[in-house]
């Protein structure tokens, strides 16, 4: 998807993005972030709303692409109320879904994608089951990212490969210069979303780039962690390590549910009987029930042998079966929503030094 | 056409295949055989002629079967693909899905998603002498490759079974287990735990008979399921009888989800269990983080 | 700070008949610490007290049976501590507690609020007390704030800022900030139409990404592993991202804590998006103070809903 000719760089000012973004959601389902009390959400951005695109976003924008919840396809059976008939199925497909922005994601946010992308493309198999779901989706949505100017203290996106103003994953970057936003395309899908634009000045683009170099020297210089995978491995019978470095947690999903890259799921029927649904939900791997057996087994009893598999499976796992990719755009949100302040950074690091160490 | 009607007989809304890989394939149960108080077999046919007739698998791999209404859970397809006139799933009455799975009558339709997962390694196995040694339900996955393989008895030496139960009760595939004991290229050896009156079979637990068998690992393969305290003991017996972990495969239970290797819960390190697995050999195993 | 030291000598003192002590540490950044697990010398001395003293270590209790365990408690988490013990849950003996007078704790949602057009809170690189506020180091210079005007609210309607069941309290005892709680903040959302207040709860739990924060971090939450959110059986809830399943969901939650729920807001403050969770819960427990007078965390008592009077005083029954 990325563009052969040079990128379109196009112009906003502050007073006319709403009529952009009005244009935009005459045509797409639009979401992009909203303050609520302390939080900051994507929400369905409507004409009346103001959206907040100076406050880094709490969740990421994967519920866009990755909904919380969505039926994989309905069904029905013959027969009334507590008594289907059994000998009888109706199976109907979830109806497709229809096009997507997401405006004023961060770089982080468009880099999580591409953690999901070659396993829902169906890398297990080989390519032969592919997530239909997501793929649709994923082809539908079109990804604004708004680069950053400042890190947060929770952020390492340099550490993984990112940065402030990445382009990966992303469709077209805005960046805030004087009295707007410099738009840029970087695929086809973002070049046609801004065509309608107003090209920028010389001195604009120029203003963007500064502000995007600017960005850059105020962010984290990257720790060393290309040890990690080996690391990892060498102290997963390490419990002592994982149990000192996970005492705090409390095993809640927050983690995971606000992570760009977390794209574990379940799968529940729920129905009345005769009619119902095949339904998938956000799951995690710190709920003990992710991997309770029926047999009443849990290969990961306690909370620090889930939290090993999160961290080992972002920091090692992954990258070993992903060309050294690691599953973590560094957005932070783990330690900065952590209500126990449990720090993937440190976990990562004091693995590393001790597993030099043993 | 009232929906009761239209149901059993007419084709779905949507054309099952392969494209959308959630989406089970409807079948009919033809017969639900009570195997043991807690077991139950079912026969399956796919609705769809042409998708029943195209399906094909590998001794080994599983599928999901869906009750709509309670969910979906992985199973072993327990016929062998050269008897293809049903598809053979065996359940243990254990959870939710399984307990409701057991409700299930013929003229029943389910749901079936697969086949998934990888195979045992018949074609490694060929020329060689087979130790198959299953424990209750775990006799279901080795019972794909034994039929497999007595089906194709040439290309394999001597194949001995050792199926072992808590009681005479408790053994699944009974109705089957006569045919056993009286082939001749066949080695069959059945015990329980505790003396029951009646059976004149051993008596004894799985991994302390199969030290009393004590079969050669000179150009053997050992196949070896059942619960997980079964199998490490049974693992040490082996490695005690000098099998290498090379010549040994087992295959794992994992709770599961989406059977394709995305949904990220049957992971063991960066392995699958549902894509690389279920069958793994020993040496595979002990490459693997520790965490079955 | 003195009062630092003294716990920690405290804690130094108490450390070797226990397993380890829980208290508060540097957390990932300027605004918020983080739950300190002590073991040894070199832990103690990274223990802090103060107004990030947020988490509440009588959490972590009931995961920590068969080992005699230390706690450096505000007024809040004593009763938690309390209530725990009242229901069985945990042994007193297995407990050594080490109080403080509490002077009130940050809330985020205020923090964020105060510097809204200033900065992030995440772009605080430090923070210092100095008496009745706190002086932050911000990217634009440094931003002084008052303590009061980002406590949590709880801290402003507190009545037992000292852990009075404490084996060892150091400092001076301080004053509780009310003497009783009046229930202002349930008053003005009651005041709200009926509708207003469905939409209101609709707005807020819309915003939940159901991971359960709030029940992982409340103390007393105690079924875990078992929880009727993830079951199937019984099959309660759906898994669907809807608000019906999300407060029904809190209700449950909010019913099977009523007369036990000390008010320590921690799921509230979990919660990642903010859901003022704690009104729910406040207001059973106004209830069962109303009904029972019972306040839970302090009586020693068995929770009035974890038993039963033939007659309750309160109530009267037999006299309708």
């Amino acid at each position: 998807m990325v563009m052969s000719t040079d990128t379109a760089k196009k112009f906003v000012s502050f007073e006319s993005l709403p009529d952009f973004l009005a244009r935009l959601a005459q045509e797409s389902r639009v979401y992009a972030p909203r303050r609520e009390g302390r939080a900051v959400v994507y929400r369905l951005w409507g004409p009346d709303d103001k959206a907040e695109f100076t406050a880094r976003p709490t969740e990421s924008c994967k519920q866009v692409i990755f909904p919380r919840s969505e039926a994989l396809f309905y069904f029905s059976r013959g027969g009334e109320g507590e008594n289907p008939d059994a000998s009888s199925l109706i199976l109907q497909e979830a109806p497709e879904p229809g096009p997507a922005v997401i405006f004023g994601a961060l770089s982080c946010d468009a880099r999580g994608f591409l953690a999901f992308d070659p396993v829902y493309d169906g890398c297990g198999t080989g390519g032969k089951a592919k997530d239909v779901y997501y793929l649709k989706r994923r082809e539908l949505t079109t990804l604004v990212v708004r680069t950053c100017k400042t890190p947060l203290n929770t952020c390492f996106c340099t550490w993984v490969g990112g940065g402030p103003a990445s382009s990966e994953g992303a469709d077209a970057l805005m960046t805030e210069i004087g009295n707007g936003w410099l738009f840029e395309a970087v695929s086809d899908k973002g070049a046609a979303l801004l065509q309608s634009l107003p090209d920028a000045s010389e001195e604009q683009r120029a203003e963007g780039a500064a502000s995007r170099e600017a960005a850059q020297g105020v962010f984290p210089q990257p720790a060393d962690i290309k040890d990690a995978p080996v690391s990892l491995r060498a102290l997963f019978d390490s419990a002592a390590f994982w149990e000192k470095q996970t005492a705090q947690c409390l095993y809640c999903g927050a983690c995971t549910y606000l992570c760009p890259t977390c794209y574990c799921f379940n799968i529940t029927d729920e129905s009345n009987g005769i009619k119902g649904l095949r339904m998938r939900s956000w799951d995690n791997c710190m709920s003990p029930l992710f991997t309770l057996e029926t047999s009443g087994h849990n290969p990961r009893p306690a909370k620090f042998n889930r939290l090993k598999n999160r961290v080992g499976h972002k920091f090692s796992y992954y990258p070993k079966i992903h060309s050294g990719r690691f599953s973590c755009c560094g957005c932070g949100r783990c330690i900065k929503s952590c209500p126990s302040s449990v720090d993937i950074r440190k976990i990562v690091l004091d693995a590393i030094k001790e597993a030099a160490n043993v | 056409m009232s929906e009761r009607s239209a149901a059993a007989t007419s084709r779905p809304a949507f054309q099952p295949g392969t494209r959308n890989p959630y989406l089970p394939m409807p079948a009919r149960v033809i017969e639900a055989i009570t195997e043991t108080p807690t077991i139950k077999t079912f026969r399956v046919i796919l609705q769809d002629e042409t998708l029943m007739r195209e399906f094909s698998f590998e001794p080994g791999q599983v599928g999901q079967l869906s009750l709509f209404g309670a969910g979906e859970s992985t199973f072993v397809i327990n016929s062998p693909p050269t008897r293809m006139d049903y598809l053979q799933f065996s359940v243990m009455r254990a959870g939710e899905n399984t307990t409701a799975l057991h409700s299930v009558r013929a003229g029943d339709i389910i749901g079936v998603r697969g086949p998934l997962g990888n195979c045992f390694p018949y074609e490694k196995m060929k020329g060689k002498d087979i130790v198959f040694v299953g424990g209750g339900i775990g006799m279901a996955p080795l019972r794909t490759l034994l039929l497999f393989m007595l089906d194709n008895r040439k290309d394999y030496g001597k194949i001995s079974l050792l199926y072992g139960a808590r009681s005479p009760q408790d053994m699944a595939f009974s109705a089957e287990l006569p045919e056993w004991l009286s082939r001749s290229d066949l080695d069959c050896v059945l015990t329980i735990d505790r003396e029951a009156e009646g059976w004149p079979h051993k008596v004894g637990l799985i991994p302390n008979v199969l030290l009393e068998m004590n079969p050669s690992p000179e150009n053997t393969v050992a196949v070896t399921c059942g619960p997980p305290i079964m199998i490490k003991f049974t693992l040490q017996a082996l490695e005690k009888l000098q099998f290498a972990p090379e010549q040994i495969v087992t295959t794992l239970e994992k709770r599961m989800k989406c059977g394709i290797g995305i949904c990220g819960r049957c992971n063991i390190g960066e392995k699958y269990v549902c894509v690389d697995g279920p069958v793994f050999t020993l040496a595979e195993l002990k490459d693997m983080p520790n965490e079955l | 700070m003195a009062i630092q030291d003294d716990i920690k000598s405290a804690i130094a003192e108490a450390l070797p008949g226990l397993s380890c002590v829980i208290g508060w540490g540097a957390g990932p950044e300027a605004l918020r610490a983080a739950p300190l697990f002590m073991r040894d010398a070199a832990d103690v001395d990274k223990f802090t007290a103060g107004f990030l003293a947020v988490n509440n270590p009588a959490l972590f209790l009931p995961s920590l049976k068969g080992a005699k365990v230390g706690l450096v408690v505000k007024g809040c988490d004593a009763r938690s501590v309390g209530q725990l013990v009242a229901e069985n849950l945990v042994s007193r003996e297995a407990i050594h507690l080490i109080g403080y007078p509490c002077r009130g704790v940050i809330d985020m949602d205020k923090a964020t609020a105060a510097l809204e057009g200033r900065c992030e809170p995440g772009e605080v690189k430090g923070l210092r007390e100095e008496n009745e506020d706190i002086v932050l180091d911000a990217p634009g210079g440094e931003i002084r704030l008052a303590k009061k005007d980002v406590a949590a609210d709880k801290c402003a309607r507190c009545r037992y800022p000292n852990a009075e069941s404490a084996d060892v309290f150091v400092g001076e005892k301080a004053a509780p900030v009310v003497e009783r709680d009046d229930y202002a903040d349930l008053a003005a959302f009651e005041n709200m139409a009926l509708d207003a207040r469905k939409a209101f709860w609709e707005k807020e739990m819309s915003r939940c990404i159901r991971c359960y924060a709030c029940r992982n971090a409340c103390p007393l939450c105690v079924c875990r592993d078992h929880c009727v959110a993830s079951s199937r059986e019984p099959h309660w809830l759906t898994q669907a991202d809807g608000v019906r399943d999300k407060l029904f969901f809190q209700l449950i939650h909010a019913t099977h804590l009523a007369g036990r729920c000390t008010g320590c807001g921690e799921c509230e403050r979990a919660c990642p998006v903010g859901i003022p969770l704690l009104t729910l819960k406040r207001a059973f427990s106004r209830q069962v103070e109303g009904l029972f007078g019972y306040t839970a965390g302090i009586d020693r008592s068995t929770p009035p809903l974890l038993t039963f009077k033939l007659e309750e005083p309160a109530i009267k029954e037999r006299e309708w």
